[in-house]
């Protein structure tokens, strides 16, 4: 049996329709328990209820063979696994958003941007990337409101259809990258438990959407 | 105490004591066992060395006279410098082993040690595949001593990812990381972006599949567009030719085409060892044939490194071996017994008032 870890928040019931469609329905409504570990109704998986954010650490450390993250979170943690599947759903974008207008102070015009963003690895690797200093700010939530206000020049964050963007006055002005969720193998049982996993692989691949 | 603070260490350092400590000793004297076994003899390397590279996670530091160094961030670079003076003074086939630690930059958070311990042997000198072959079967004889039979071999070859990827793709990270995490779909679509011809795209999406028993070498002979890349096919079936005689393919051995996690020194064939249980690496090894191009040198070479710590992680934990109950001598009985006791080869703990 493998233990796959699932991360709860809004991946969690699409995941869970995706991973019953694929043959591995688990015994319990996933959204709805408060149990941290739940079987598959096939036996062959168990489900182990973790944090989006924490979900990479516990395939990396081998405490679960396999399982579901957000590409967001992946670009943020940058962990040591393998990402063999894009499993298509929860489907969003990674980007630098703002007012339609980004005034710069003129006081100091070779002053870094200001980002604000949930996700300051990408953040600053992005900036960086872009050869413009950046002073990132480190936020928990409601990000957009940060650059509404001023806190930051820029915001970086997942985009799903630009809503809470539009409603506070704010533009894309880059998309990073596309982000989705994604089946993660811990690289020793990849190895260890090679036709197991990729029997499941060739299951979940079946059943993309 | 003056300060709770000051009882800590930066993370990633090394700390061991108790139990754990006993059997890495005896882990540690296992493969030693069989490194002597098989001719190895001892080296005894430098931690330190001049600074001499850009790596990004080397420990670097500058002494008093203002000498730019590095502590050993690696042992086949710094044993191939070392014995390249030895085969300046005398050319011939060189067997060594050597044990120690390593230190290179760890990311916080994920766990990893910054300080390594590592044993390993450099076989100088030798060329062919059955020296390949024998370095795989060294390394599964220690797992084999120590009595870790899960333990899966995977092989790989550091020239046909090179030819797959070919001189635009070998210095590109994004694509690189695509193979590394095993991701087809992505790598197509770099190879797209980066102006592959389709057949180049389509073998380079190819390559996370290319993993399993030895059918993998036939699927990747099919796909296979150079010379370069059926060099290496050829090269890795002998092995596994070797390998299988030797009775070493019955058990967990994998040839995984898809490879790309290696040092830059390695030219040939590659391996790592996994074990249930332990998320990461036991260790691995592989041939270097161009790393004493350097010092102006023509010598092909193989090696083999283990992770102690790894190993002894895998290690079943009730396998401690001939553990006798020690004689204890308090001062009271005086040191004669003690001696007495210890010229009986028994194991003595002084202690008590």
């Amino acid at each position: 049996m493998l233990r796959m870890v699932l991360p709860t928040g809004r991946i969690i019931k699409e995941a869970e329709i995706f991973l019953t469609r694929a043959g591995y329905a688990p015994a319990e409504n996933l959204a709805a328990t408060r149990k941290l570990l739940v079987p598959s109704k096939c036996g062959r998986l168990e489900y182990l209820l973790v944090k989006p954010v924490d979900a990479p650490l516990y395939v990396e450390q081998g405490v679960a063979e396999c399982g579901i993250s957000g590409k967001d979170v992946l670009m943020e943690l940058a962990p040591d696994l393998l990402e063999p599947l894009d499993l298509g759903f929860a489907k969003c974008r990674m980007a630098v958003a703002g007012r339609p207008a980004i005034v710069r102070s003129l006081d100091n015009t070779l002053s870094p941007v200001r980002v604000a963003s949930k996700f300051p690895r990408v953040a600053r690797l992005h900036f960086e990337k872009r050869g413009i200093p950046s002073v990132v700010f480190k936020l928990s939530g409601s990000v957009e409101i940060g650059a509404v206000l001023g806190l930051a020049h820029y915001i970086v964050d997942i985009v799903e259809t630009g809503t809470t963007l539009r409603e506070n006055g704010l533009v894309v002005h880059e998309e990073i990258a596309a982000c989705s969720a994604r089946l993660v193998v811990n690289r020793a049982a990849f190895y260890t438990q090679n036709e197991v996993v990729n029997n499941l692989m060739a299951d979940l691949r079946k059943a993309l959407p | 105490m003056a300060n709770a603070k000051d009882l800590t260490f930066p993370p990633g350092a090394e700390l061991v004591f108790g139990p754990q400590a006993q059997r890495r000793g005896y882990v540690n004297e296992a493969i030693a066992r069989v490194f002597a076994g098989w001719g190895f003899s001892e080296i005894i390397l430098p931690t330190f060395d001049a600074r001499n590279s850009d790596d990004p996670d080397a420990y670097t530091m500058i002494d008093r006279e203002g000498r730019n160094l590095a502590l050993r961030a690696d042992f086949t670079e710094i044993a191939a410098k070392a014995l390249a003076i030895e085969l300046r003074r005398d050319a011939r086939t060189i067997r060594a082993c050597y044990e120690g630690r390593v230190y290179r930059f760890q990311p916080s958070g994920h766990g990893a040690r910054v300080e390594q311990s590592q044993r390993g042997l450099e076989w100088v000198n030798v060329r062919g595949a059955i020296y390949d072959a024998a370095t795989i079967l060294i390394a599964r004889e220690c797992l084999d001593a120590l009595g870790l039979d899960k333990a899966v071999t995977v092989i790989c070859h550091a020239a046909f990812v090179n030819a797959a990827l070919g001189e635009k793709g070998r210095a590109d990270r994004a694509l690189h990381e695509a193979i590394d995490h095993k991701n087809p779909a992505r790598i197509l679509e770099l190879a797209r972006r980066r102006g592959f011809d389709a057949k180049s795209a389509e073998l380079l999406a190819q390559l996370p599949r290319l993993c399993g028993g030895p059918e993998v070498l036939q699927q990747a002979g099919a796909l296979a567009q150079n010379t370069e890349a059926r060099t290496a096919l050829d090269e890795l079936a002998d092995i596994v030719k070797l390998l299988e005689a030797a009775g070493g393919l019955k058990r967990g051995v994998l040839i995984d085409l898809g490879e790309v996690r290696q040092f830059n020194y390695y030219s040939g064939m590659m391996f790592r060892i996994y074990n249930p249980e332990v998320g990461d690496d036991l260790g691995g090894g592989g041939r270097y044939d161009r790393l004493f191009d350097r010092y102006g040198m023509d010598v092909p070479a193989v090696g083999l490194g283990l992770d102690i710590a790894r190993v002894t992680e895998a290690l079943p934990r009730k396998d401690m071996n001939g553990e006798q109950k020690p004689v204890v001598v308090t001062p009271r009985d005086g040191l004669a017994a003690a001696l007495k006791a210890r010229a009986l080869g028994k194991t003595v703990v002084l202690e008590g008032q």
